[in-house]
């Protein structure tokens, strides 16, 4: 008993003097100039059911780094990238950027569930990194006040005037707001909860799917009954296709929207010819992109497939953080960290300018619709 | 709709859900039944049923397609989840039949845990997606009830399944054995009854019978993913509880108490001005906890069912 006592302390202790080794080894590193390369991590889902998302994003910023290394790099530093499987888990992305800030990377970029991304931002400040966040875009991100985590992606505020605008223009009257509960999805139905009855819009009734439930069918009838002639969908696209169906089989026949999260092709694949029509508040699809067209041929070149939606956001993630670093001329964090504040980039999905709040002053939100089963832009 | 039709329309969604509970609340009741065994892998044994029925359809729909295909998917898919059922029963379980009931249980979360990992590896996480190629809106329409021929057949499918599995259990040689192993498994050695294969049987029937819920989610939901039998796995489960665990009645009975619960919760919450799909579960089990406080065996278990 006493000696596996000394023995567990004696563990303990090792742990304790290793972690402050490994805590001594990022501060030395990180931010400076002194080494020959850049490196960045990614905090992405690489497993789970968003593997899809997190494997996209990787291609995006593989594509921008390698570009940028074969014209000299930034400072004359190659860039290299690690990665961080978050799985789209709370509990696993706290591990997974425990694990990036070990490596003693420079900066981190990602993000893709605002649920997985939330619990490491401040792990990341407290290693004095900062974080671009390509994609997650909960407001609960900027309610943190974390000066060195940043959005690349236009938070939920501006989707909901880009949904306000489309509920304008097709003359509806009553919504159905549907989520599953998690930071994001919750978050998106919230604003609009709150935002919505401000533009003369009624909602009708607020529905929670549980994450991964087969029948909705009593969610359908609720919705059909409460008089709702517009819905709208707040989470990820499996479900969501899910919801579709079981709203056009249940003989729904008001229009369907889905938000950022399902703006994808599998949403598509998902729903079959009941996704005809459906309408998405998207991120900037690069098919809709001034310049994409060059964009695509690389990556179709490179990947040997199609760019997923958030391809452009973390393309331009790469480089603005090479804009700013340039701008600092050097990779103190704290020079770097002015930079991006005070940055005016204008690249695939169009023009960055961060708020006090270190959100994106301008939208990039887009409103797509499914036809002849293929995304078609709505307006500009 | 009237108020009447929206609460009719409810019982109908809640019946529908209510069957696929069932279907997959009977294999739990039934293992629990003869070896004490929580066989926490049985939600996961669903979801490869589904991903069987799609991957089998994928190639058959070529040859056969339309209803005879997704038959002929189904029965293949029952076979595979029969298949899997038993090799996790021989390999897994049966070594252990003299251990602890809780390295049994355990076991039984490993087991979940591998397939479900397994599946998810090799689908790369995605959702599938299963194109039956029926029309899964045509129905007939009572006032502003709707039911499509897909639920009918899917209710008559369900009622058939639950009514044969009460004739075998009842009537057969095989089902007499499963009883008597239920009620004292070493009397039953010496009376001659070869305890392990009639074990293997009751897996493998419990088993295909998780499978046809799959296939039947396909052909009817459509969305096949990894992570589809944990939900269901749990729901089953409680289920299976209500109903009197070890009861094959009661695990239809409370499979379909709990689907109904969950379609009126959802609605009538609403109509108290709450977001009724998310305090259903709140609903459902509030009235759940209060049936097993009454009657704590669940509707129609034994008394003298053994404690783990």
């Amino acid at each position: 008993m006493k000696k596996s006592i000394k023995f567990l302390s004696l563990l303990i202790l090792s742990v304790i003097i290793l972690s402050s080794f490994a805590g001594l080894s990022g501060c030395s590193l990180n931010g400076s100039d002194n080494k020959d390369e850049i490196l960045i991590g990614v905090l992405a889902p690489f497993s789970g059911s968003n593997t899809y998302f997190g494997n996209d994003m990787y291609q995006s910023y593989e594509l921008a780094i390698d570009e940028i290394n074969a014209a000299g790099g930034i400072l004359g530093k190659q860039l290299k990238l690690y990665k961080g499987d978050d799985a789209g888990d709370p509990s696993v992305a706290t591990t997974a950027a425990a694990k990036i800030i070990s490596q003693g990377v420079d900066f981190v970029v990602g993000g893709y569930a605002s649920g997985a991304t939330i619990p490491t931002l401040q792990q990341f400040y407290d290693a004095k990194l900062i974080m671009l966040i390509s994609c997650a875009n909960s407001t609960q991100i900027t309610s943190l006040g974390l000066n060195q985590t940043f959005m690349v992606n236009s938070p939920g505020t501006h989707a909901v005037v880009t949904l306000t605008s489309l509920c304008k223009s097709l003359g509806v009257s009553k919504i159905a707001l549907i989520h599953q509960g998690d930071s994001y999805s919750k978050d998106l139905s919230d604003l609009c909860e709150a935002e919505l009855p401000k533009s003369g819009f009624e909602i009708a009734t607020v529905q929670v799917m549980e994450e991964g439930a087969a029948d909705v069918s009593a969610i359908v009838t609720t919705i059909k009954n409460s008089g709702a002639d517009f819905v709208y969908w707040c989470a990820y696209p499996p479900d969501g296709s899910n919801v579709i169906k079981q709203l056009r089989r249940g003989d729904y026949t008001g229009v369907i929207a889905v938000g950022d999260g399902s703006a994808s092709v599998e949403l598509i694949e998902g729903c079959g010819s009941d996704g005809e029509g459906v309408y998405v508040t998207s991120p900037p699809f690069v098919e809709f992109a001034e310049g994409g067209e060059k964009f695509v041929d690389d990556y179709k070149a490179k990947f040997d497939m199609d760019p997923g939606t958030y391809a452009t956001l973390c393309y331009d993630t790469i480089y603005m953080l090479k804009q700013a670093i340039e701008k600092a001329g050097t990779l103190k964090m704290e020079k770097v960290r002015d930079a991006i504040q005070d940055i005016e980039y204008k690249g695939l999905s169009g023009v960055k300018k961060f708020t006090p709040e270190r959100e994106p002053e301008i939208s990039n939100f887009i409103i797509l619709q499914i036809k002849d089963g293929k995304f078609t832009l709505v307006n500009p | 709709m009237s108020l009447s039709e929206v609460a009719l329309q409810q019982l109908i969604n809640g019946l529908i859900l209510g069957s696929f509970y069932a279907l997959i609340a009977l294999g739990y009741s039934m293992v629990y039944g003869i070896i004490k065994l929580l066989n926490f892998a049985h939600g996961d044994i669903y979801m490869t049923g589904a991903f069987a029925c799609l991957s089998v359809f994928g190639v058959l729909s070529v040859i056969i397609p339309g209803p005879g295909g997704i038959i002929c998917s189904i029965i293949a898919a029952m076979i595979i989840a029969g298949i899997l059922g038993y090799l996790a029963q021989r390999f897994a379980y049966r070594p252990l039949l003299g251990a602890p009931r809780l390295s049994l249980l355990i076991t039984a979360i490993g087991v979940s845990l591998v397939i479900y990992n397994f599946i998810m590896v090799i689908t790369n996480g995605k959702a599938s997606y299963f194109e039956s190629g029926l029309d899964n809106s045509a129905g007939v329409h009572i006032g502003d009830i709707k039911i499509t021929y897909i639920q009918i057949v899917l209710i008559a499918v369900s009622a058939l399944l639950m009514i044969g599995l009460t004739l075998f259990i009842g009537q057969t040689m095989t089902g007499k054995a499963m009883r008597a192993i239920a009620l004292d498994q070493d009397t039953c050695r010496l009376m001659g009854i070869n305890v392990n294969k009639i074990i293997g049987i009751t897996f493998i029937i419990g088993s295909a019978l998780a499978a046809i819920a799959g296939g039947l989610a396909c052909v009817y939901y459509g969305n096949v993913q990894y992570s589809m039998g944990y939900t269901m796995g749990i729901k089953a489960f409680t289920s299976a509880v209500i109903g009197g665990i070890g009861s094959i009645p009661g695990a239809m009975l409370g499979g379909l108490l709990l689907g109904l619960l969950e379609a009126v919760g959802t609605q009538f919450l609403t109509y108290l001005g709450l977001s009724g799909s998310a305090w259903k579960d709140v609903f459902a089990f509030g009235i759940l906890i209060l049936i097993l406080i009454l009657k704590p065996n669940g509707l129609l278990g034994k008394s003298e069912i053994e404690r783990m």
